[in-house]
């Protein structure tokens, strides 16, 4: 009977708290609905070789766009470079696994220790810089190293990149016990990224709403009135280097593990700095929800409508999602997620401020 | 060697201050970075290696110089256009958002890239081999130096000199002058901004079409479809050593650019690896010493 009761109490309260905090708020509605969906979806019935692949890899994406919106949409260092630190896992996470044979678990975090380093290193001369100067600059980093990896192919193998040790015997994150099929191993990717992905999302999010972030703001609206007010600018323009860093290389050492030749030259082109700037612009820069959102536009437009819907050659499926993408950015130049919510927020009745402080009372209070 | 690098550095830094011209005009006038340049530099040059297979068959063989240049012209002037249009098109609803600017403008390049892809086929027929202007060999002194690239040097000094007597002695060149140094001031006294942003991109467009045939037919000798990219490295590079928005600092900026690269070539054993990536080595050194590039205004903190 105890336990009854005690079950009943805390369906109660986690009802009620549903319906102050979150049935109440059609944002968190919606960002509850999608949660759901992208949960239950390789159980939906659709067809996983066709849909896995791509989420996986928009899930991945999705780590680099928020990584890149804290450090441009929400501090205004302004960086075309994403690249590098998408490049440095992937290469990072290659050589520990090749030359030292770590297992990918464990080389994960080590090669995100040397993107924050590479992130380091970089900052310091980006802290001098603004505007354009800045984004040529951090636009030439990742295209410059790739001479680097030709010239010393001894070690980076050049143009094809570092390859798994032996044949046969592809890199996996889990340690998969027994024999796994394709289709569970497509399955455990896509949860370990989703997963990945929402932790981090949700990290960055808390330093973006924290004191921290709100300083970041404070560099992006007034550098001269920020330093006024005695904050050390250098100091938190360098930290969100380092985080951006951080969350880059995590995504790109991930992709690494994910694919079947390690690391490669084409972990360093400009298209991997810009999938996650066109994304952020589509879904709302400065938001950490939009790059996300705008990631999943992307990849269904690019893997899957013009991919299997309206099925399209390899050149002229670039071609039109870039067109389309175009058109999006000069229709809605604030981003679609920014949009919507907006759209959301006026659906929202205006109440009286009273039953409003009544409701955020939390129970127990 | 120090002959060869003063030589080749001229020359090869004068064709590279030419790719960097209409970059930086633009960003001087309008205060775009308009990333598209690397797509007009690109579409210049396939422009004319078509028309120059193709337009044999209506000249007759009696001028034999009248095709390149009747080729030269045309896909010039077909830059300009295409380059004002796609400005009007996709850059100017989103003046003033830095960010959005640079990402259409990559786009920009993308699409162009694609679409040359599609009328040509495939990768194999979108690179072919442009032949070249002029074909003999000159010495100077003891060092042996190819016609067409004096030519090419030649060209870049005149576009150089056209574009500074357009800037000081017409009327729209001290319009657009005008609209650098104070928008407000210049709306206020009646000069449309719109059509004169317009005009500089075109501007711009056709200096980057001429960049692309010149460096396509002496530099490289053949299109590709990514070449876009290198031209807006030897832009970057060249801009910001010479300081963007400064015609004067994109010609040393090319020159320091070129005798650089001359002497890296000499010197450095297997420095073609190293290839793509030099400009952007001697960029990331030119910013690490000098944060403005050599010769760039000092923007004063609001």
């Amino acid at each position: 009977m105890m336990i009854i009761e005690t079950c009943k109490k805390y369906l109660r309260k986690t009802y009620t708290e549903f319906a102050t905090h979150v049935y109440d708020i059609p944002q968190r509605m919606l960002a509850l609905l999608i949660l759901i969906i992208f949960l239950t979806l390789p159980y939906g019935g659709i067809d996983l070789l066709k849909t896995l692949p791509w989420l996986t890899t928009a899930n991945i994406m999705a780590i680099l766009a928020v990584s890149w919106d804290l450090l441009v949409g929400r501090t205004g260092q302004m960086s075309l470079g994403q690249a590098l630190f998408y490049g440095s896992g992937a290469y990072g996470t290659a050589l520990l696994f090749t030359y030292l044979g770590w297992p990918l678990w464990a080389s994960i975090p080590l090669s995100i220790l040397f993107g924050t380093g590479l992130a380091l290193i970089i900052g310091v001369p980006c802290l001098r810089m603004k505007g354009p100067y800045l984004a040529l600059l951090t636009m030439a980093f990742p295209l410059s190293i790739t001479g680097f990896l030709y010239y010393f192919r001894d070690i980076f193998y050049g143009e094809t990149g570092i390859p798994p040790p032996r044949a046969g015997r592809l890199p996996s994150l889990f340690p998969y016990p027994g024999r796994f099929s394709l289709f569970d191993k497509l399955i455990a990717d896509y949860f370990l990224s989703f997963a990945l992905m929402f932790i981090s999302a949700i990290i960055i999010y808390k330093v973006a709403t924290s004191k921290t972030g709100i300083v970041f703001v404070s560099i992006l609206d007034d550098e001269l009135g920020a330093k006024a007010c005695g904050i050390n600018v250098t100091k938190y323009k360098l930290m969100s280097f380092v985080i951006s860093g951080i969350f880059g290389s995590l995504s790109g050492s991930l992709y690494a593990s994910l694919q079947k030749s390690l690391a490669n030259p084409p972990f360093f082109d400009l298209l991997n700095s810009v999938i996650p700037i066109v994304a952020t612009i589509l879904g709302g820069i400065g938001t950490i929800y939009g790059p996300i959102v705008g990631t999943y536009i992307y990849y269904t437009l690019d893997k899957y409508i013009f991919h299997y819907v309206i099925p399209l050659d390899k050149n002229m499926r670039l071609l039109i999602y870039i067109v389309v993408v175009v058109i999006f950015i000069i229709k809605w130049p604030r981003g679609i997620a920014r949009a919507i919510v907006e759209k959301l927020e006026d659906l929202q009745e205006p109440r009286e401020i009273e039953e409003i402080k009544k409701e955020n009372v939390r129970p127990g209070e | 060697m120090l002959e060869q690098i003063i030589i080749f550095g001229t020359l090869s830094g004068l064709v590279f201050a030419l790719i960097a011209l209409g970059f930086t005009l633009v960003y001087g006038i309008s205060g775009i970075v308009n990333l598209t340049h690397g797509a007009f530099f690109m579409l210049s040059a396939y422009i004319y290696g078509i028309l120059i297979r193709f337009l044999p068959n209506f000249i007759s063989l009696e001028f034999p110089y009248l095709t390149p240049v009747i080729a030269l012209i045309l896909s010039t002037l077909f830059t300009g256009i295409i380059g004002s249009i796609f400005y009007r098109l996709a850059l100017h609803p989103i003046l003033g958002d830095e960010i959005s600017i640079l990402v259409v403008s990559i786009c920009g390049c993308l699409i162009f890239q694609q679409l040359i892809f599609l009328i040509m086929g495939s990768l194999q027929a979108a690179s072919f081999r442009i032949p070249s202007l002029i074909h003999g060999i000159v010495y100077i002194g003891s060092v042996r130096v190819l016609t067409r690239t004096i030519l090419a040097a030649f060209v870049s000094i005149l576009a150089f000199i056209t574009l500074t007597i357009l800037l000081e002695k017409t009327k729209a060149g001290n319009a657009m002058k005008a609209l650098s140094q104070d928008l407000e001031a210049a709306m206020l006294m009646g000069i449309s901004t719109e059509r004169l942003y317009i005009f500089t991109t075109a501007i711009s467009a056709c200096l980057a079409g001429i960049a692309g045939i010149m460096f396509t037919s002496t530099v490289t000798e053949s299109v590709s479809v990514a070449m876009w990219l290198d031209c807006l490295a030897y832009s970057f590079a060249i801009v910001i050593i010479g300081g963007l928005g400064s015609i004067k600092g994109t010609l040393l900026g090319g020159l320091i650019f070129g005798y650089a690269q001359a002497a890296a070539n000499i010197i450095i054993p297997y420095a073609g690896y190293l290839q793509e990536s030099f400009p952007f080595i001697i960029m990331i050194l030119v910013l690490i010493i000098r944060p403005k590039g050599l010769f760039g205004k000092r923007v004063e903190m609001e």
